[in-house]
């Protein structure tokens, strides 16, 4: 190649990576745009309607909450205490025990007074086999209360096993170690009933991170910023994500995940497309896929909604070996659910599912950490080449990072105007700190932990979900 | 000052795209100061106001319980009394204020009832609440709309019937759904007369919202549902349906016996279980000729049915599905037949070889 092809080439490259920076900024801005109308709009609505009906009404549709629990004998029985005092009516909890080798069992047979009762299942999916029985309380006060001991399958297997117990018209997949508020399932089951025009079919919400919030009894008593400035970054991540992200999504009727820390689903849907899969690590992300493909396969109309409301709060990892292990399974729960469906991508017969989420998707969220790395490794060789053009560099990057805190600064705009949720005093001069901060602090560990995820995807096919370590949020 | 220089010139000379590029940067920079004081005053603002929305919430909390403990049977206003409503007229012209006056006699109107309820309403009328409340009917916003009948509908204030009314026709679906709870609050069972000529879908929100109304009441004189029971659209049908299993309405039975041939299957299924609720022994025989042509949803409604229903001459019937491919049905099958004919079911030693199925027969044998 003589000198002047290689220029080209060059030249061509720059043009590939500023487009792909110009479209990923106009993405952001365009879907910040939708979430900040489609917010307001759901403020609206919302803000004259009388709850408290639903909230008593036996006629109201029936809720099952299935809890996986693994190894959480830390707080298990206070986790199921929160989960049994929420306000809705209608509603049970099925907690699944999945081959816990710790004494959960034998801790919530203590607390709750269970006793085992025979119990039939219809295996509409399968599952592994229940290993010590189903548990239900001799104390009324639990009546809501059922534990399922089982072999240990993993998340998506405890979740299936939930969904062929549940008598329910609908089902709420939650994390156990999750505090749910009072008031969440009847804001997350409005969607449902409230629409006639198409069938919703999922409901998602919103996950604020609880570490060091004050939770007394299974109640949210008070919101602080936690000190660990990891933790902070994720705070200020979630708040982009679901405030300027996933409202915009949910508008465009193109939601292709629902976090499977919190979400309500359509129990017949759910078992027609045949459960969670357990043979992927982004079971959440590939069953909303797989319930909107059977949608649009039996071409009836549909929805996945979503709701901005803070009402599931979780803990977030607060040491860089978890965080990486998170992200890496999200990763690689990204790469398997988008290579499965890949008949969907940029195809017509999905319309706006085929056009445009599943091409977003693939483009930005799956591609963007190896485009992101090339262009690392490329401006590396530059470096050594001598061949920076120093103005131009330097420009654009301080242009994307200035764009990158304004977007933060932007999604604690909203965070105030809505739910307002950090309201101590010098919370917000730290919190717009961290949008300068967080680039440094939290996004190279992203990038490195999509690469990993990616790497590990490729060749480490052994690697399955890693260990998430929880300190307990009932000691926060 | 040389380093400045240089640096305008620097800037003077770039090409095109890196002096937009720093425009840009710099423009973005710009915005970043701005949103950030602004942010700052925004959280100064709201907390201040929460304090002070605090405070007025306490002061405004105990005068309204002063006024309400302080009434006499013998007159009609004494001056504490009136002092008070002056006191919250001059405060009522303040948005925020007035929110809070709302909310506060909200509260109380759901704690008390009878004379302090009425003198609730007083209040309402005398501060100029009310007054309030109809202007936002005329807002050209929708939601505004929607809050005025919602707060009208709270304070069961009848005497803006004829304004609230119009809304039933509504474009927005959140209005009309306002107007049809207004409705039933003031007017009971008389006020779902909008289902006569409702052409738009009633979510099952609405529904649950209007039944649950309904069931506040005392009175549980139910009108005619027949005519919803035929009506040509389908979320008033199932409505009607509801009404009739929790008002047990057994003079439908009829009309419920026409609807199991109803176009839509969720209705169908609904009219079995209504039917379940209703004893409606009548629509066995039916159902049972139709079977093989039922959606699985209806057999199992059916086996449902059956199960509070049977008589040992249905006994053939369910053995011919005991061991249907369908496992509620199966399971249903199994336990009727153990309460008609334990005997007949102690026999079945030998069902066909699947696991599941022995699975189902001892557990039938264990309950």
């Amino acid at each position: 190649m003589d000198t002047s092809t290689v220029k080209i080439i060059l030249q061509i490259l720059h043009y590939l990576f500023f487009g792909y920076a110009f479209a990923a900024i106009a993405s952001y801005i365009i879907l910040s745009v939708i979430s900040g109308k489609e917010t307001i709009e759901y403020l609206k609505k919302n803000s004259f309607v009388n709850y408290k009906d639903i909230l008593s009404s036996t006629m109201s549709p029936s809720i099952t909450i299935i809890a996986p629990a693994y190894n959480e004998s830390l707080n298990v029985v206070e986790n199921v205490r929160s989960l049994l005092s929420n306000h809705y009516v209608n509603y049970n909890v099925i907690i699944v025990n999945d081959g816990s080798k710790d004494d959960s069992l034998e801790k919530l047979i203590e607390a709750y007074d269970l006793e085992k009762v025979d119990f039939i299942i219809n295996n509409k999916i399968k599952t592994q086999p229940i290993r010590a029985g189903v548990f239900k309380s001799k104390n009324p006060a639990f009546e809501k209360l059922m534990v399922v001991d089982k072999k240990n399958g993993g998340k998506a297997d405890a979740l299936n096993m939930g969904l062929n117990i549940s008598k329910s018209k609908y089902v709420a997949c939650i994390d156990v170690d999750c505090l749910l508020l009072e008031d969440a399932l009847q804001k997350m089951i409005k969607p449902f009933l409230e629409e006639t025009n198409a069938k919703v079919i999922a409901t998602g919400g919103v996950i604020r991170i609880a570490n060091s919030c004050v939770i007394r009894g299974g109640k949210l008593i008070d919101v602080n910023l936690p000190k660990a400035l990891l933790v902070q970054s994720q705070i200020l991540e979630y708040l982009r994500a679901f405030l300027l992200g996933r409202m915009a999504w949910s508008r465009l009727n193109g939601l292709l995940v629902i976090s499977g820390a919190f979400g309500i689903f359509d129990k017949e849907i759910a078992i027609a497309v045949g459960g969670y899969d357990t043979n992927t690590v982004g079971e959440d992300m590939e069953i909303i896929v797989r319930m909107r493909r059977y949608m649009e396969e039996k071409n009836e109309k549909y929805k996945v909604s979503y709701i901005p409301d803070p009402l599931c709060w979780t803990e977030a990892p607060d040491s860089y070996k978890i965080f990486i292990s998170q992200r890496n399974r999200w990763t690689r729960g990204t790469i398997e659910t988008l290579k499965k469906h890949r008949k969907i991508g940029f195809n017509r017969k999905y319309g706006a599912f085929g056009m445009i989420s599943y091409p977003y998707w693939l483009i930005f969220e799956r591609l963007a950490p190896i485009i992101e790395a090339v262009g690392i490794i490329y401006f590396v060789i530059l470096l050594i080449l001598k061949e920076v053009r120093w103005e131009y560099a330097l420009s654009f990057l301080i242009l994307a990072y200035i764009f990158s805190v304004l977007f933060s600064i932007i999604a604690l705009y909203s965070e105030e105007l809505t739910f307002h949720q950090y309201k101590k005093k010098g919370t917000g001069y730290k919190l717009v700190l961290l949008t300068a901060l967080e680039p440094f602090v939290l996004h190279p560990f992203i990038l490195y932990a999509a690469i990993k995820g990616n790497y590990d995807y490729y060749f480490n096919k052994k690697k399955k979900w890693g260990v998430m370590q929880r300190k307990g949020l009932t000691s926060a | 000052m040389t380093a400045y220089q240089y640096l305008i010139d620097s800037f003077n000379d770039a090409p095109s795209l890196i002096k937009f590029t720093w425009g840009v940067s710099c423009t973005l920079f710009g915005a970043i100061v701005i949103l950030t004081s602004y942010l700052k005053l925004i959280r100064a603002t709201l907390r201040k106001r929460d304090i002070e929305n605090a405070k007025f919430r306490e002061d405004y909390e105990s005068t309204l319980v002063e006024y309400l403990y302080s009434g006499s049977e013998d007159e009609d206003m004494n001056d504490l009394q009136e002092s008070i409503i002056e006191k919250l007229k001059a405060a009522v012209h303040i948005k925020p204020k007035r929110k809070i006056i709302v909310s506060i006699l909200y509260n109380l109107m759901n704690e008390v009832s009878g004379e302090m309820s009425d003198s609730i309403k007083v209040l309402y009328f005398k501060t100029g609440l009310y007054n309030y409340a109809l202007a936002r009917l005329e807002n050209k916003n929708w939601h505004i709309i929607a809050k005025g009948i919602g707060e009208l509908t709270r304070f069961k204030i009848e005497e803006a019937h004829d304004l609230v009314k119009p809304f039933i026709k509504h474009p927005r679906l959140e209005v009309r759904k306002e107007t049809q709870l207004y409705m039933v609050n003031m007017f009971r069972f008389n006020g779902l007369s909008f289902l006569n000529e409702l052409k738009t879908p009633l979510s099952e929100w609405a529904q649950v919202q209007l039944l649950e109304t309904l069931q506040k009441f005392d009175d549980q004189q139910i009108c005619d549902i027949k005519p919803w029971l035929k009506s040509t659209n389908e979320t008033v049908v199932l409505f009607a349906l509801k009404l009739a299993k929790l008002y047990n309405q057994f003079e439908v039975k009829d009309t419920l016996m026409e609807l199991l041939s109803h176009p839509v299957k969720e209705v169908r299924v609904m009219v079995i279980e209504v039917l379940t609720n209703l004893y409606g022994i009548e629509a066995k025989e039916m159902l049972k000729a139709n079977f093989n042509v039922l959606s699985l949803e209806e057999q199992i409604g059916f086996f449902g049915l059956l199960e509070k229903l049977v008589v040992p001459s249905d006994e053939p019937f369910i053995e011919e599905h005991l061991f249907h491919k369908n496992f509620e049905i199966q399971l249903l099958a199994l336990k009727i037949l153990k309460s008609i004919n334990i005997d007949k079911f102690m026999g079945l030693s030998n069902p066909p070889e699947n696991k599941e199925n022995k699975k189902i027969l001892k557990f039938v044998n264990n309950i």
